[in-house]
């Protein structure tokens, strides 16, 4: 008897602690609902929630969205992608190499000193407003986060492991292989997701200032005619994409350093604790 | 003992001449011919080796000698130089003077033939235990798992061959290093205070554990320890590395295996824990 309610209340409080983060974002949307149904919030500044899910609705029916959707991922994962696996390879090279660290680490450290931002004007001199603008921010953008981490990773690699390996007959690739790259990847893949985040900013902040495609332009455009609810359902784009990134790089962390005490649930102190 | 080693230190800085216990011949032995060479153990010697780190010396001079399958502890105060001379020998670093040869040849070209076991178990944590055990296996060669999984069996831990490092104990995480390097059949296993970080009782299953193994595979085995009682149960001759040379070479002739009840066991560690602690260097200074 006794154990049959303590497992009925554990299982309510269990329940509580899935809603009770909820409850806020919906009382909010409640009030804005209201405010906006009443006429104190006027659409000019913020559209009424319903509105935003009916113009999330058009648009998705329409597949306008979706080729936006579809030139901002793009854009997004190419640039990841050249930013990104140049950012590995130097930081693998300068982490790895004393003579390439000291030929290059100081230019680096000072270029990451600019922020990408900054170069807009220059960018736009350069490359006009084509793609390879957007390209050249994002990748700009991705590359420091995960050239830092991939450097740091590599130089904190357990000196006695790598001991250990080289006592055991191990060296050049298969040492770089079975020890140094699986002892950086906890720190790669810090960095990894550290520029996901930055890749979307400066994807928003390019497509804003010019394109003719994108979610930015369809936000920027829909600004022109006044339709804050498509300019919502931009921005909520945006968080979606965001968090699906993360998402990802939270998945890929979890596979890949599925060996880390961290990531397994029998080590998590609160698994302990019970 | 904090006096102690302060002394130490002081009579090593000062320039004292170190303290000949022993003459050097008594670590010498016969150097077996190439024919008479057994197919496991491996036989070393050392002439003249010398290591000092910037000013400070930590080994002068040592001339030993081990035999084919034999077992030798090493023991010492902490920071003597007992863990630099299984590090040289090892390959770990290059001496600064001086040989060592391996079965009477260069060691160097022994490298495969030698295995160490660190302090800490040193698996790496990203691979399973099989794979940590199949660590620098020539991996085209097909019977890789088959010869893992038997050293892991043969350290009992075949029923964790698919764990990751991380959930296992550290008594566990030194068995199946030992695994690791028994896996290679090496001729001579180097072992540096492996078993320094366990608690008493794993201490006394993974000594059993060593000397079944040693006796069924018959390596030399040399081990460095802080434990005079471990040399004794363990060793076939108790080495005492002290004013940066041999300074004792003591033979123990005990029936295997050892227990600490057992007649002259006593007698062994009782006569080497005094030579340790009532050092004519020591005196000497005060």
């Amino acid at each position: 008897m006794s154990t049959t309610s303590a497992s009925r209340s554990e299982r309510a409080a269990r329940w509580r602690n899935r809603l009770l983060p909820a409850l806020l974002p919906v009382l909010i949307l409640v009030a804005w609902e209201l405010a906006s149904r009443s006429g104190r919030l006027s659409n000019r500044v913020l559209p009424e929630p319903w509105a935003v899910v009916k113009a999330f609705w058009v648009l998705a029916v329409s597949g306008e969205m979706w080729r936006h959707v579809a030139t901002s991922t793009w854009r997004a994962l190419s640039g990841f992608a050249l930013g990104g696996s140049l950012a590995l390879g130097l930081g693998l090279l300068t982490g790895s190499l004393r003579s390439a660290e000291t030929l290059l680490d100081s230019t680096l450290q000072m270029l990451r000193n600019i922020p990408p931002l900054a170069l807009i004007p220059l960018v736009i001199l350069w490359f006009g407003i084509d793609e390879s603008a957007k390209l050249f921010l994002v990748s700009l953008g991705v590359f420091f986060p995960i050239y830092i981490n991939t450097f740091h990773g590599i130089r904190s690699v357990d000196k006695g492991l790598i001991e250990m390996a080289r006592s055991y007959g191990l060296a050049g690739w298969p040492l770089y292989r079975h020890v140094i790259l699986p002892g950086a990847l906890p720190a790669i893949l810090v960095g990894v997701r550290f520029s996901l985040g930055f890749m979307w900013v400066i994807l928003i902040v390019a497509e804003t200032i010019s394109a003719q495609a994108g979610i930015g332009y369809m936000t920027m455009n829909a600004r022109e005619f006044l339709q804050t609810d498509v300019v919502l359902v931009g921005i909520l784009l945006y968080a979606l994409l965001g968090k699906l990134a993360d998402l990802l790089s939270k998945g890929l962390e979890r596979w890949w350093l599925r060996w880390h005490p961290g990531y397994q649930p029998a080590y998590q102190p609160a698994a302990k604790a019970a | 003992m904090m006096s102690y080693e302060f002394e130490l230190e002081s009579a090593a800085l000062t320039g004292l001449a170190p303290w000949h216990g022993v003459p050097r011949e008594v670590a010498k032995a016969p150097v077996p011919s190439d024919a008479a060479r057994p197919a496991q153990g491996a036989s070393i010697r050392t002439e003249g080796l010398s290591k000092s780190y910037g000013e400070r010396a930590v080994l002068h001079d040592v001339n030993l000698q081990i035999a084919p399958g034999e077992f030798v502890a090493i023991v010492g105060r902490s920071g003597c130089g007992k863990s630099t001379l299984l590090r040289l020998i090892a390959g770990l670093e290059p001496a600064d003077k001086g040989v060592i040869r391996f079965d009477g040849g260069a060691r160097a070209t022994h490298s495969d033939e030698i295995r160490l076991m660190f302090q800490d178990a040193r698996l790496l944590p990203w691979k399973r235990v099989l794979d940590n055990v199949a660590l620098g296996l020539d991996p085209r060669r097909g019977d890789v798992r088959e010869r893992a999984r038997d050293a892991l069996a043969q350290v009992g831990l075949a029923d964790r061959a698919n764990d990751w490092p991380a959930v296992l104990s550290g008594g566990q995480r030194q068995r199946v290093a030992l695994a690791r390097a028994l896996v290679h059949a090496p001729r001579l296993l180097l072992l540096d205070e492996p078993l320094g970080a366990l608690d008493a009782l794993t201490r006394i299953e993974m000594q059993r554990l060593i000397e079944s193994l040693w006796q069924r595979h018959r390596f030399t085995a040399l081990l460095v320890t802080h434990d005079v009682a471990e040399a004794v149960a363990l060793a076939d001759r108790v080495l005492l590395i002290e004013s940066h040379q041999v300074a004792l070479d003591e033979r123990v002739n005990l029936a295997r295996p050892r227990s600490h009840g057992q007649s002259g066991f006593a007698q062994h560690e009782q006569r080497i824990l005094e030579r340790v602690l009532n050092q004519p260097d020591i005196r000497r200074v005060a």
